[in-house]
């Protein structure tokens, strides 16, 4: 079985502390277990602040203000929701690099109710000057996009997802700001964000059943956008399907839809969480097909939309 | 504590200058940048280490105002100190200038963190202190937070991590103005701090003796207990017309109020 993304997550914190005595970590008391390899090592770079997210921020801006890399990491909702003005005024604002981890991505905590769930991150996230946003859904892509990017001089947020998607990438294949082409088709284009890329690969084989075939393009990158590839295919294919687990609304299908609409007889469609709470209990599958991501879905907007 | 001192107003010069240039700018908070004047001049003239050539240097000492309204008392101290000129002051809240209603640590020199909204101040500061620690410096830390401010729940998310990290490198000025009293009062500010676990004084914060001889008393221990100093204040303080908590919070004086607020100071 491959290593869950969260146990990556403390891996490559620990071999970049190791080599990099500017990285620091703080959590509000969320993965405080498997970090605790990190914690020996360096006691004195690793902070189970509390639970007071608004201020974990503040502090971790003040942190970078004096030069470190700060890393800050708990459960999504309470890092971009509940601490937003802080990550606006006293990162963005300040113009301050550092480093956001979110662990429960959209509906990830599909039993724990709306209170734990995010899918509104990419949204607030695109408002703020300079942000970049990463949806790793694999621990390789974690690993490698944590590398690539953490010293970087803005706001980078990581929404890990923790449904992988099933397909393996060598780490040498995952460039940030890049999309990454998995497959190639003519009659569609699917444009997969995080775990999405699983139903995005279901989907291929139920339309090769029509004869049909799909270039996916995955994005493990939503800010900045990889504009080119997507705008390529889509001449191509003159049918885009963007598949996310985010709300419709400020999504990433927006971002697209805003770069290609005016390709002449383009066919868009979002297949997004719709602008409503997801009430619903259940598995991670059983919310996605509430929510109207599942494989037959694409089938049926690729054939009628 | 002796009692508020109300016969005496030092530092007339500098408040002139805020009023002046709050007409000029046709912007800002007079009585709030009078509460907290004489502190932060004795901040800047007795207290902090800085090179106002070289604003970022190592081993400053950190001030943060976080409470951002209060600017143009900032302001004035940072002019006359030279991190900024006398064409930035002309140019307060006007068409390319640096110098707004609530300072831009990326515009002023001097300035550690960019403040309006309230309650970010001390959290942020508290990163710096950290920071400093995990770097092996020692530098002190100064934060001025209002009592309305402290209203705010991060203000007390700070204290309580302060305390528990003990993060005795940083001494916490509270401007009790009883700007909180018109709608939800603190009754008794320094024992908020104290159940906080800090180190608390009470001075009056009109008067530079106390506030130096507070400053004075704070060991800055790196690894120690956190220091809040509770200045007694006076919103206005200095000018009667225009104390306390009414139409003046935000107000430009027009021509003749202008005059009047002059020959107060003279």
């Amino acid at each position: 079985m491959s290593k869950s993304i969260r146990q990556q997550f403390a891996d490559t914190m620990l071999a970049v502390g190791q080599r990099d005595t500017d990285l620091v970590v703080i959590v509000g008391d969320i993965s405080h277990g498997i970090l605790q390899p990190f914690a020996a090592a360096f006691p004195d770079r690793y902070y189970n602040i509390g639970i007071l997210e608004p201020t974990m921020m503040s502090l971790g801006a003040g942190m970078s203000s004096v030069g470190l890399y700060p890393v800050l990491h708990t459960i999504a909702p309470f890092l971009i929701e509940r601490s937003f003005e802080q990550l606006k005024l006293d990162f963005c604002y300040h113009q301050l690099h550092g480093n956001v981890v979110s662990v429960g991505a959209a509906f990830d905590y599909s039993y724990l109710g709306c209170t734990h769930h995010c899918y509104d991150d990419f949204a607030l996230l695109k408002t703020l000057q300079g942000s970049e946003i990463c949806t790793p859904a694999s621990a390789a892509e974690f690993d490698a996009l944590f590398l690539q990017t953490y010293r970087n001089s803005h706001l980078t947020v990581s929404r890990l997802c923790g449904q992988n998607h099933g397909v393996e990438f060598r780490a040498s294949d995952i460039i940030f700001g890049k999309a990454a082409k998995i497959a190639d088709g003519s009659d569609v284009t699917l444009v997969a964000v995080g775990s999405q890329l699983r139903t995005a690969m279901r989907a291929q084989e139920l339309l090769a059943d029509k004869n049909l075939t799909a270039d996916i393009l995955y994005i493990h990158t939503v800010r900045p956008i990889d504009i080119e590839p997507i705008r390529a295919s889509a001449l191509k294919t003159r049918k885009v399907v963007v598949l996310e687990e985010h709300m419709r609304s400020g999504g990433f299908g927006d971002d697209v839809l805003r770069h290609i609409y005016e390709i002449p007889d383009l066919r868009f469609h979002s297949l997004a969480i719709p602008d409503v709470f997801v009430r619903n209990y259940g598995s991670y599958d059983d919310l996605c097909e509430s929510v109207g991501l599942t494989p037959e879905a694409v089938v049926t907007a690729v054939l009628t939309k | 504590m002796t009692m508020l001192q109300r016969d005496h107003v030092p530092n007339k010069d500098l408040r002139r200058q805020i009023v002046d240039m709050c007409v000029s700018g046709q912007n800002g908070h007079i009585p709030s940048a009078f509460s907290i004047l004489d502190i932060i001049i004795v901040l800047y003239r007795d207290v902090l280490k800085f090179d106002a050539k070289d604003p970022l240097w190592d081993e400053r000492d950190y001030f943060i105002l976080s409470k951002g309204h209060g600017c143009l008392a900032l302001y004035v101290n940072l002019h006359r100190h030279h991190f900024i000129t006398d064409n930035d002051v002309r140019l307060f809240c006007k068409k390319g200038g640096i110098l707004g209603e609530h300072p831009d640590r990326t515009k002023v020199p001097g300035v550690e963190a960019s403040t309006g909204s309230l309650g970010h101040g001390l959290s942020f500061a508290l990163g710096i202190h950290l920071g400093l620690r995990i770097q092996n410096k020692r530098n002190r830390i100064f934060v001025l937070v209002g009592d309305g401010e402290c209203h705010e729940g991060t203000v007390w998310e700070a204290a309580n991590i302060a305390r528990n990290r003990k993060l005795g490198n940083l001494c916490v000025i509270v401007d009790w103005n009883q700007s909180a009293m018109q709608l939800m009062p603190f009754d008794d500010m320094p024992a908020k701090w104290a159940a906080f676990g800090w180190n608390v004084q009470v001075v009056d914060g009109h008067n530079e003796k106390e506030i130096q001889a507070a400053i004075a008393n704070v060991a800055f221990v790196n690894d120690g207990i956190p220091h809040v100093i509770v200045a007694k204040t006076i919103k206005g303080f200095g000018i009667p017309m225009i104390e306390g908590h009414g139409k003046w919070h935000h107000r430009i004086p027009d021509a003749n109020e202008h005059k009047q607020l002059m020959e107060a100071l003279a």
